[in-house]
């Protein structure tokens, strides 16, 4: 499958007045045609600052985006989105690349009704006359599940409830049929029962419209149903890569291992003692020259301090950034 | 079972909230935010209160513990009805029950050090003498118990992570030495890497301590993972209430299927396999319940009765307690989709 977006070596850092926070240090990964990538990692872990690095959506100051490449093809041809304009951004996001925040209500304009934030995009982006894209509107109302999107159409956001919204922002980002869709958190804020809904719903437009969908979560649990591959980050950088069953079932990374074994599962009749991943989080403020995860690792030994390890092939289409493993029960052959 | 075995029993709790919002700043209806709730929690056990956002297992956790005065209904801890109780009565009593907060940075006074967060409580209820050795070693006593070094008491909330922190909160609800502890949402701020620790812990103290929980969580696999036993909410009323197992193998309740059905899996390709129910729509609000079982908007079982009729509590199986018209033991109250049986 081709890729249809590279990106090599992002770095982005935040200039705080307590000194440099290295948020993404030199990440790299491919997204394919028409596949869901999910990246997962917990707070801090630089997924979230990767994408908006990506959108050019990284307030800056403090924000800055200090290196690496990200080659999207679109229509247009292969562009760098590093390196677009202000303008050529704006065309890109919302146009060939859709997003989906965690927070509609803050991603929503309350002034506007929901109908025109939709038509808006339309006729921004493909220059449609208004009557079409309000009829347009209604018809992707219709498509993201709303009842009487003709009705509907008239509200205001705060008339709608979380998940409601949520269909909103979904339907603004696939409005112009976009090669991509990011989606950061998109159902963390919501109930379960109603996430449920979202998730069903994302899967079904992506079997109709055939988007590649970046999907950025903490939650093992939905990126099990949703991706098809499955990129770990910590401390900003990724530790691993894989296919989702493989991810599942052959944790290579100590740390995925152990966030695998952190989840309680409702399908389990015995309660087992939780794998507990000793330590903290990483201090982003310092910069690290040897294994973000050392720390907290039960496996490190001395290569681990002394040296990052690199993303290695670990099975097929699987790689891991890691000298130990875990399989093998010592240090990884190279 | 025997009554001795009952550490706390909740006898028809109510708790309505006024909606303000009119003219002049009068009320213009009630929220009924717990409507009428019964159940017991025993001795060493962990009971969950599972719900969804608005569903009431907050107030419910702070009714119990007379944080919020209830409406009308009872409360007995032991054999006292704490909504009797007089404000001294109470704050006698108050050692004895804790609670645990959600959120580990607004839950600690920034100005306050460890010490004095972990010590305050004992200080105030007069047990040690503020500066006292006595109350220098309890402490880090407490904090050696929640996994922490002693050599913490002059630091700050701010220096510590939100695991930490969270055990800082722990050490202070267990400075009393309470028999019973509410556990709102301890571990939901939290990463999960880290909810793991807490978990252990807050089992580990329970083994230890003899402690009874009440831990009131939306996330259904962890509150399955620590509880022996479980009541799920829906708008102000507990909807079915069984043993972890028994709610997750055999749910009787139309809404206890849909939430089991909708919680995914860590498991790919079980996730891609499974039997699924989508609720569809949003809950009612709970100003504004609906009448007859309050469900009934969203069930896809609901018959006329529903509709008319408030159902009570049953009990299909012993120790299984379901509020539905249609639960009983011959499984019509099972959502076809999910392999239940179609009956109408």
């Amino acid at each position: 499958m081709p890729a249809i977006l590279k990106v090599r070596n992002l770095v982005t850092k935040f200039h705080t007045l307590d000194g440099i926070v290295n948020a993404v240090n030199g990440v790299s990964f491919d997204l394919h045609e028409g596949e869901t990538l999910a990246i997962v990692g917990e707070s801090g872990s630089g997924k979230s600052v990767t994408v908006m690095s990506l959108l050019g959506l990284i307030p800056s100051p403090p924000g800055q985006v200090e290196g690496g490449t990200a080659l999207f093809s679109g229509p247009g041809g292969q562009r760098d989105l590093l390196k677009l304009s202000r303008q050529e951004l704006r065309e890109v996001r919302g146009g060939q690349i859709g997003f989906v925040f965690q927070d509609p209500i803050s991603s929503l304009n309350p002034i506007l009704t929901i109908g025109e934030q939709i038509a808006e995009s339309l006729v921004r982006h493909q220059m449609m006359s208004r009557e079409k894209a309000r009829e347009r509107s209604i018809e992707l109302l219709t498509v993201v599940g709303i009842p009487d999107p003709r009705q509907r159409y008239g509200n205001y956001p705060h008339q709608f409830s979380g998940g409601m919204r949520q269909r909103v922002m979904i339907a603004i980002a696939i409005a112009c049929s976009p090669e991509i869709v990011i989606a950061d958190e998109p159902t963390t804020a919501l109930d379960v029962t109603i996430q449920a809904q979202i998730l069903d719903l994302f899967k079904r437009l992506r079997e109709t419209l055939g988007m590649a969908v970046i999907w950025i979560t903490h939650d093992l649990g939905v990126v099990a149903g949703i991706a098809e591959r499955v990129l770990v980050m910590y401390g900003g950088r990724v530790l691993e890569i894989a296919p989702v069953d493989d991810l599942y079932e052959r944790p290579q990374h100590p740390y995925t291992h152990g966030l695998l074994g952190a989840l309680p599962r409702l399908d389990e009749r015995e309660s087992r003692r939780l794998v507990s991943i000793k330590g903290n989080p990483p201090d982003l403020l310092i910069p690290v020259r040897h294994c973000p995860f050392a720390w907290r690792c039960e496996y490190a030994f001395d290569r681990c301090w002394q040296e990052i390890p690199p993303l290695s092939p670990a099975g097929i289409q699987h790689k891991v950034a890691c000298f130990y493993s875990i399989e093998q029960g010592g240090p990884r052959s190279d | 079972m025997t009554e001795n075995n009952v550490l706390v029993q909740v006898l028809c709790l109510r708790k309505y909230f006024p909606l303000g919002g009119g003219l002049f700043g009068g009320k213009t209806g009630l929220v009924k935010a717990v409507d009428g709730i019964s159940f017991e929690i025993r001795r060493g056990e962990t009971l969950g209160l599972v719900g969804e956002s608005g569903c009431g297992k907050s107030t419910t956790g702070r009714a119990i513990l007379q944080l919020h005065k209830p409406t009308s209904g009872q409360v007995f801890f032991e054999d006292t009805d704490l909504t009797r109780l007089s404000a001294e009565e109470l704050r006698r009593l108050r050692p004895k029950m804790q609670m645990i907060f959600q959120d580990p940075y607004a839950s600690l006074n920034p100005r306050h050090s460890v010490g004095k967060i972990v010590g305050e409580p004992l200080v105030i209820h007069k047990v040690m003498r503020k500066g006292s050795q006595e109350l220098e070693d309890r402490v880090a006593e407490l904090l050696e118990l929640v996994g922490m070094d002693p050599s913490y008491v002059r630091r700050f909330p701010h220096e510590f992570s939100g695991g930490q922190r969270q055990r800082i909160g722990i050490a202070r609800a267990l400075s009393l030495n309470p028999s019973f502890i509410v556990c709102d949402e301890p571990i939901s701020a939290l990463d999960v890497s880290i909810q793991a620790q807490v978990v252990n812990l807050m089992q580990d103290l329970q083994q230890q301590l003899g402690l009874t929980y009440l831990l009131i969580a939306h996330d259904l696999s962890m509150v399955k993972h620590v509880s022996h036993r479980i009541a799920v909410m829906y708008l102000g009323k507990i909807m079915e209430l069984a043993d972890r197992n028994a709610l997750f193998d055999n749910p009787l309740h139309p809404y206890t299927q849909s939430l089991n059905s909708a919680v995914p899996l860590p498991v790919p390709r079980l996730e891609r396999q499974r039997r699924r129910f989508i609720l569809k729509g949003d809950p009612p609000s709970p100003a504004f319940p609906p009448s007859g079982c309050v469900f009934h908007t969203r069930c896809p079982l609901a018959i006329e009765k529903c509709v008319a009729v408030e159902p009570e509590p049953s009990d299909p199986y012993p120790g299984h307690t379901v509020v539905c018209h249609l639960a009983d033991q011959s499984g019509r109250s099972k959502i076809p989709e999910l392999g239940g049986r179609a009956e109408k």
